[in-house]
């Protein structure tokens, strides 16, 4: 009885063809617009978190215990060995694809004429490219590392290039008449040292501290420069898999003990993972909006349906069949519209994101930075379950009303009905 | 099994003996009155009908319309309920019965046929013969054969696969006979029939309607204008302005009618 009603209710829905493909069509587009909207804010999510895991500050990162709070002091004497033994037990972890040792400072620079503060952040060559592979976002010359012989060069944001007017080397490498500028920066023991550099590159980063701030160094550099040598304050952590960071920082924190402090991405930059949770609320709020309008097109089909077939109702109901299958009937074809509708919405998005993703995603200019980054949809997978859902318990309250409205019917004012 | 079982026996002899068979009516309708709302007013359509329907008669109700012959036949039914006053099927009220039994009742107490035919355009003459069946819950393969049995009594037997828009008027008419009867109804009843179709057409439905009358042993009651068709049925009510002038009971309980002297009614 409920294939031969679900029959019938396909009927129905195929009687009527213009006004069922086009209730079908709304509810196909929201879960279009809802799906593919969602891929791209996926997609973005994940290349501002991309951007940050690894270009900036990686997956994970490990510093002597206290760091955390004094950190915008960049203090030189919460430090480490660079050759612990526990490095190569962390790199060696499954799911770990790079662990870059780093030597965090503050100081002056100079160009001679203008001066101003920045943070020093020493990288070891051989192992930051591979800790933060989209470290060259937004790079203009070269990278600490390009050059392994290079040692007194340095990478700064653009904003404080500008502002020193200093030029990158113009083949990007030493000895290419860049900018010779100068760092001072206060020892571990408290002097003042001072040594020069040779801008190499320039990063136009997409938040003031990485523009107007920061400056990378070689870390040889930088622990000659501090009288620190053989020491680092921070150790960047990359890992392969985003969804591991959680058991690889809990694995790590096990293994090191009470001595160190073990951070996540999101930990050290919350915004980033605030900015991501708020995108997908605003998809919610849109998802819902597209649905509400779906489901008025399909109150109004359905009500149109039980109008025109009232006297099929009455004819029903004279030949036996309860108030209760009437109902069901009008919930039916409400479901057959959703399903339909739902699905080939679910299943053209499902090409259109994959189509635009193979073509290597949009390129796009992200918020207050001037370089392209290629923004790849994604299929949020997790989405397709809440939105299929969602429409359907939506088309089913919108078909409740006017099926209960039909199945209340007299069969003789049905039977009468034009 | 493709007879036109039914419950009971056929009657030949009309319903003189079958009163004397089974006293008790198949039908019984007491002081039944319906008033309709229209614009805040009540108008009142039936003002008391006694009626008794037994086994196998042969019943026309005639009048103007707007007499309520319509009405009183729904009411039979079941596809509406009554003001005040009871309709009882073998002596159990109809107001009584839950959603489910009043469907149930419809489904296999009664066979409607009614002035349009009310076929469901998107099913075959077969399928809309078939429905009431398959909504008893019987399995497909029998209710098919006594469909098409049903189909080709009533002389569609090459109109099976047909939809309802490619038949004529009489055709759809002749399928509808065939949905009221694939229950084996005690009763059929009928609201104009012929009341949508050319003369030639509608000598054909009322001589059908006889045989399959003689051939089921069904009670028939049937609205009518046609004076060719309340002719040669065994008794004939006439209404007037929502009252029976010819008494529907034999019972003295009968309220007396509004003086008007008794058309023709036919008893064997």
């Amino acid at each position: 009885m409920m294939l031969r009603l679900l029959k019938l209710a396909l009927r129905n829905v195929l009687r009527s063809r213009a006004r069922s493909l086009l209730t079908m069509g709304a509810i196909g587009f929201g879960v279009l617009m809802t799906l593919v909207l969602g891929a791209f804010i996926a997609g973005l999510g994940n290349a501002i978190i991309d951007n940050v895991v690894k270009g900036k500050v990686g997956a994970i990162q490990v510093h002597r215990k206290g760091y955390d709070d004094v950190r915008e002091n960049q203090p030189l004497d919460l430090d480490l060995p660079a050759d612990a033994p526990w490095l190569a037990e962390i790199a060696a972890l499954p799911g770990v694809t790079g662990v870059a040792p780093r030597l965090v400072f503050s100081g002056i620079l100079s160009n001679g004429s203008q001066s101003g503060n920045f943070v020093g952040v020493g990288v070891d060559p051989r192992h930051d490219a591979r800790a933060l592979p989209a470290r060259r976002q937004g790079l203009a010359g070269q990278h600490i590392g390009d050059d392994p012989g290079a040692t007194a060069v340095a990478v700064m944001g653009k904003q404080l290039a500008d502002a020193l007017d200093a030029k990158v080397a113009r083949s990007g490498v030493a000895g290419g008449e860049g900018a010779t500028l100068s760092l001072q920066a206060a020892t571990a023991e408290g002097q003042q040292n001072a040594m020069d550099v040779e801008l190499i590159g320039s990063v136009d980063a997409d938040t003031p501290f990485d523009s107007k701030r920061l400056v990378y160094v070689p870390l040889a550099f930088a622990q000659e420069l501090l009288s620190m040598p053989g020491r680092i304050t921070e150790v960047v952590v990359a890992v392969e898999d985003r969804g591991q960071v959680d058991a690889i920082a809990a694995q790590i924190a096990a293994r090191l003990g009470t001595d160190y402090e073990v951070r996540t991405w999101d930990q050290l930059r919350p915004n980033v993972a605030d900015l991501v949770r708020v995108q997908r609320m605003v998809l919610g709020a849109i998802g819902v909006v597209f649905l509400v309008i779906a489901v008025i097109g399909v109150v109004n089909t359905m009500l149109m349906s039980v109008m025109e077939r009232t006297r099929e109702i009455g004819t029903m109901m004279a030949v036996g069949v309860r108030r209760s299958r009437i109902t069901l009937l009008f919930l039916a074809e409400g479901l057959a519209l959703s399903l339909i509708g739902g699905g080939v919405g679910a299943l053209l998005a499902l090409a259109l994101v994959s189509a635009v993703a193979s073509a290597g995603g949009l390129q796009v200019t992200p918020p207050g930075g001037t370089s392209l980054f290629a923004l790849i949809p994604v299929v949020p997978l997790w989405l397709y379950a809440p939105t299929l859902a969602l429409t359907l318990l939506g088309t089913l309250l919108a078909a409740a009303g006017p099926a209960w409205r039909a199945s209340r019917l007299r069969p003789v004012e049905a039977l009468r009905a034009l | 099994m493709t007879a036109l079982e039914t419950t009971h026996a056929p009657n030949p002899t009309g319903t003189a003996a079958a009163k004397a068979a089974a006293p008790a009516p198949l039908l019984a309708a007491r002081g039944l009155r319906k008033a309709f709302e229209l614009g805040g007013r009540s108008i009142e359509v039936l003002h008391g009908v006694d009626l008794d329907i037994y086994s196998g008669d042969r019943i026309a109700i005639v009048g103007r319309s707007g007499s309520g012959k319509s009405t009183l036949l729904h009411l039979l039914g079941a596809l509406d309920v009554p003001t005040a006053g009871t309709v009882r099927w073998l002596g159990e009220d109809l107001q009584g019965k839950s959603d489910e039994e009043t469907a149930a009742f419809r489904n296999k107490m009664i066979g409607f046929v009614f002035q349009f035919h009310h076929l469901l355009p998107e099913l075959t003459a077969l399928d809309n013969v078939l429905m009431p069946a398959l909504i008893a819950r019987q399995p497909r393969k029998v209710a098919q054969e006594r469909a098409a049995w049903l189909l080709e009594m009533v002389g569609l037997a090459h109109r099976l696969g047909h939809h309802p828009g490619e038949l004529s008027g009489g055709e759809q008419q002749r399928v509808a006979l065939a949905r009221a009867l694939v229950m084996a109804p005690r009763a059929v009843l009928a609201d104009e029939p012929t009341g949508n179709l050319d003369a030639a057409t509608a000598d054909e439905i009322h001589a059908l309607i006889h045989r399959l009358h003689q051939e089921t042993g069904a009670a028939f009651v049937v609205v009518s204008h046609s004076k060719e068709l309340s002719g040669r049925m065994d008794r004939v009510l006439e209404m007037r302005d929502g009252r029976l002038l010819t008494p529907g009971t034999t019972q003295n309980d009968t309220t007396p009618t509004d003086g008007a002297a008794p058309t023709a009614e036919v008893v064997a």
